[in-house]
């Protein structure tokens, strides 16, 4: 069985949108390109692919849409009457039926033209064909546009369904019009429930939930039901009707006793005998609602005499009133136990509760000797206990006395410490001191632990283990200890005399200046030798190759100052230099752009980049063919 | 949980945001904008389709326009004059129509003495044998070439068996062979789907009218006995003739048009 979740169902397109979406992905995801003078397999493979493209499409979208939308005879029954109330079952299996058919229709058609394109032979004859094919598949959806639109709506509105569980504990409200039934709801759980003085202001079945005895209950309103026969019911009551039939829950029959409804309370006792039937087998508590306005009491002798006759047959009444919460809890308390009561009798006579009852043992120690021994209650928790039964007034919360005191409220949570010393409640204590946390240091205990700090040390004391201590080694450790003394002076004269021993002789300190030789300090050194030194300035000296120029033999680090720099070697002026300059950038232009390290780097990372040469040429990005 | 209309709930009981009636207003203008941004910088076939869909809204517009104005203004009404009526210097003419009438009958006749008969289409382009018919090599060495397949729609009968492959000559291949065309009556202007008795006559050639090949102009006959005709004897008319008007070929159904 698949399990269907409404609000999950996907958006139903109407049938315009649904043929051009389609047409649109079969132009955009099939090759586009066919040329005349291609091979006609080729050719027919082209045209195919479309036709059949198209066709898984259509067939996909479709099938999705008879998956998501529930099977009216795989859901809950009360789920599948909801929906023939507020969709008509006979339309909404049409509308199904129609989308079905639609999607045999389609493969039929794909499959036949896939049959006659395999005789075509030409190109002109395959488009024809494929041409012919997609648009009897539109021309099919085109003819399923109510359907659509139809199914489409029914999803929104099934999406919006209060998601009512058939199987758990349900309290279940129900009434004319106006009696109270959503003030009632509204009090007793979180649902937020329109309230107006006009009649059906509730139009559809809303669910809120509560808790009772830490288990969660369900609590359902409905809209009011008048006093006709069924065939005559609108499709709002019907709604009501539905649920009290097909829910298992405890029926919660309001009227209203002051007749601020519009219909007497004779009126309100007939509708209740005429749908009595429905309360079958069901826990049912007859709820005497808005008695602040009139209590029962106050009633005429027949009007009374209807809630005594209705005590006399064995139907619970309890007053209640939304506005002062009078008796709300009572009808809670009430139809929460014989709802219980009622369901577990019910899975008592079932055949499965063998299974559980035979797990179930309630071990009892046995006695052993005659003293009682009644289980133990803490007094707070059997106080708690009662407040809980008696519904007393609690505790005045921190929130009442906010609101009591509204702006000049703060939170003091101090005064709730329990201390020796009651009086010290709002003393100020310091967090810091002298640079250390207080909130480290505090130990709960910490006068205990020094009193008996305290005592043990008097033991020690008195036990002596602080009297110095007498030589107790003997001759042996002492002569040891002498000698190990020795060693380590010794040890130390001896560091001390190599270190003023002078091993590697006098050293020159390392801060000697650099040595600048001046031209002529250059001819003395070279004359002698015989190398004779062109005697012109730097900037006319002529440009030499190579191989001619020959560094000279012996030379120190701080000759190298007087040779010119590599990149203004050679160059003449500034002129010159700029233009050189320019010429090195423009020669490493072109390999910084392709990213390699120098003419000799020939290797391409990427022969075919595919974000490149991969796709369809589009209209906008192509100017040339 | 936000149960059944939630939206319209929290409107009524909140109202809109401060500034929701200026941003609805304001976008409804810019609408406008960019609608027709939209249409001048969209490109390919999106933009042929969005243009001949905005202009046949376009279309509408202004022919509701008009409408709208036609009111305010006074035209010729048509209805007023009664058919029949005849301007004062025609009056005389009248035994000239009566005689106009009476050639008509003349031609007619003589029409159908000379066996022509009214068709739709009268003429048609002629199939040549190299279109109709494909050459199928056979034999051991693909040398023989006697063989022939017909590459457009044709009709066999219900009783039709093929000769023994080995000596068959012309084949019709299942994939094109069709039962049913979709006949037009041109006076109801309903199509219906009727069964095909036959090939009557194929104007290319009574070669392709024998075998049954069916292409644009060939005279077919149909089973209408779904039509439910009734002949003044009382006869209930099961076959009438229709002729073809597309490419069967192209378009994998008969479309044809009834004679009456």
């Amino acid at each position: 069985m698949a399990l269907y979740n409404f609000k999950k169902i996907m958006v139903v397109p109407t049938a315009k949108d649904f043929i051009d979406l389609t047409l649109s992905k079969t132009q955009r995801k099939t090759p586009t390109v066919i040329h005349k003078h291609y091979q006609i397999h080729r050719i027919r493979h082209f045209y195919m692919r479309k036709v059949k493209f198209t066709q898984q499409n259509y067939h996909d979208r479709l099938s999705q849409i008879l998956t998501d939308f529930p099977k009216l005879d795989d859901i809950h029954p009360f789920y599948a009457d909801l929906m023939n109330v507020l969709y008509d079952k006979d339309h909404y299996k049409l509308a199904l039926g129609q989308i079905n058919i639609a999607k045999n229709l389609i493969d039929n058609v794909a499959k036949d033209y896939v049959r006659l394109m395999k005789y075509g032979d030409s190109l002109y004859r395959c488009k024809q064909l494929k041409r012919a094919a997609l648009g009897r598949m539109c021309t099919i959806l085109k003819r399923q546009k109510q359907s659509l639109e139809y199914l489409e709506q029914v999803r929104q509105h099934l999406s919006r369904l209060p998601t009512i569980d058939p199987n758990t504990r349900t309290l279940l409200l129900c009434g004319y019009p106006n009696v109270g039934k959503s003030s009632f709801i509204n009090k007793v759980t979180r649902a937020d429930v329109e309230v107006q003085p006009y009649a059906f202001t509730t139009k559809s079945l809303f669910v809120g939930h509560m808790d009772y005895r830490y288990l969660r209950w369900q609590v359902v309103d409905t809209p009011g039901i008048l006093d006709h026969p069924l065939e005559e019911r609108n499709t709002i009551e019907m709604q009501a009707i539905t649920a009290l039939a097909h829910l298992r829950a405890a029926v919660l029959y309001v009227m209203d006793v002051s007749e601020q409804c519009g219909h007497t309370l004779s009126q309100q006792l007939e509708l209740f005998n005429n749908i009595r039937p429905l309360f079958a087998n069901k826990p049912l508590i007859v709820l005497a609602n808005k008695c602040d306005v009139k209590k029962i009491s106050e009633l005429s002798e027949e009007n009374q005499k209807i809630f005594v006759d209705l005590i006399a047959e064995g139907i619970t009444v309890i007053e209640t009133s939304s506005l002062t919460e009078e008796g709300v809890m009572q009808v809670k308390a009430e139809a929460c136990d014989r709802l219980l009561a009622h369901r577990v009798d019910t899975k008592m006579k079932t055949k499965k509760v063998h299974d559980v009852l035979n797990r179930l043992h309630l071990a009892v120690p046995t006695k052993r000797d005659q003293k009682e021994r009644p289980p133990f209650i803490p007094e707070g928790a059997l106080l708690r206990r009662k407040a809980m039964e008696t519904n007393a007034p609690k505790r005045k919360l921190e929130r009442d006395l906010e609101v009591e005191l509204g702006d000049d409220y703060t939170l003091d949570l101090q005064k709730y410490w329990d201390l020796i010393n009651p009086e010290e409640k709002q003393d100020k204590i310091p967090e810091v001191w002298e640079g250390h946390n207080i909130a480290d240091y505090i130990d709960p205990e910490i006068m205990k632990r020094l009193e008996d700090l305290e005592r043990e040390e008097e033991l020690r004391e008195k036990a002596g283990e602080y009297d110095s201590e007498e030589e107790s080694e003997d001759e042996e450790m002492q002569e040891i200890r002498k000698l190990a003394s020795q060693i380590r002076e010794k040890r130390k004269l001896k560091i001390l005399a190599s270190k003023e021993k002078d091993t590697q002789g006098p050293r020159m300190p390392r801060t000697a200046k650099k040595v600048s030789l001046s031209v002529q300090h250059f001819s003395i050194i070279l004359n002698p030798i015989g190398n004779t030194l062109d005697f012109r300035s730097r900037s006319l000296v002529r440009k030499r190759k190579r191989e001619v120029s020959a560094p000279p033999t012996s030379r120190t680090r701080s000759q190298s100052a007087s040779r010119p720099p590599r990149d203004q070697s050679g160059v003449r002026d500034a002129k010159m230099l700029k233009k050189v300059k320019t010429m090195m950038k423009s020669s490493q232009k072109e390999m910084n752009r392709q990213g390699r390290k120098g003419e000799s780097d020939r290797h391409v990372f990427d022969v075919k980049p595919k974000h490149l040469l991969a796709g369809k040429r589009k209209s906008g990005t192509t100017s040339h063919r | 949980m936000p149960q059944n209309e939630h939206i319209e709930l929290h409107r009524k009981r909140h109202g809109y945001r401060l500034d929701h009636h200026e941003r609805k207003r304001k976008k409804e203008s810019r609408e406008v904008h960019e609608r027709s941004h939209k249409a001048r910088k969209m490109i390919g076939l999106k933009a042929k389709l969005y243009h001949k869909q905005r202009h046949a809204e376009k279309i509408q517009m202004k022919k509701t326009i008009k409408m709208h104005e036609q009111r305010k203004s006074k035209q010729k009404d048509d209805d007023k004059t009664p058919e029949g009526a005849v301007p004062a210097y025609l009056l005389d003419r009248e035994g000239q129509s009566r005689a106009k009438v009476l050639s008509n009958m003349i031609k007619q006749k003589r029409k159908e003495k000379a066996g022509k008969w009214e068709v739709p289409l009268p003429k048609v382009r002629a199939q040549g044998e190299t279109e109709v018919l494909k050459v199928i090599r056979t034999g051991k060495r693909q040398k023989k070439a006697w063989k022939r397949m017909v590459t457009k729609v044709c009709f066999v009968g219900d009783g039709f068996t093929r000769k023994p492959p080995k000596y068959e000559r012309f084949i019709r291949p299942m994939g094109l062979r069709f039962k049913k065309a979709h006949v037009t009556h041109p006076e109801l202007k309903a199509t219906f789907c009727l069964p095909i008795l036959g090939v009557k006559k194929n104007p290319s050639s009574s070669l392709y009218t024998t075998l049954g090949v069916i292409t644009k102009g060939t005279v077919i006959e149909v089973n209408v006995s779904e039509l439910g005709l009734v002949t003044q004897g009382g006869k209930v008319i099961w076959g009438k003739y229709a002729q073809v008007t597309n490419n069967p070929e192209n378009d994998g159904c008969i479309n044809a048009v009834l004679l009456v």
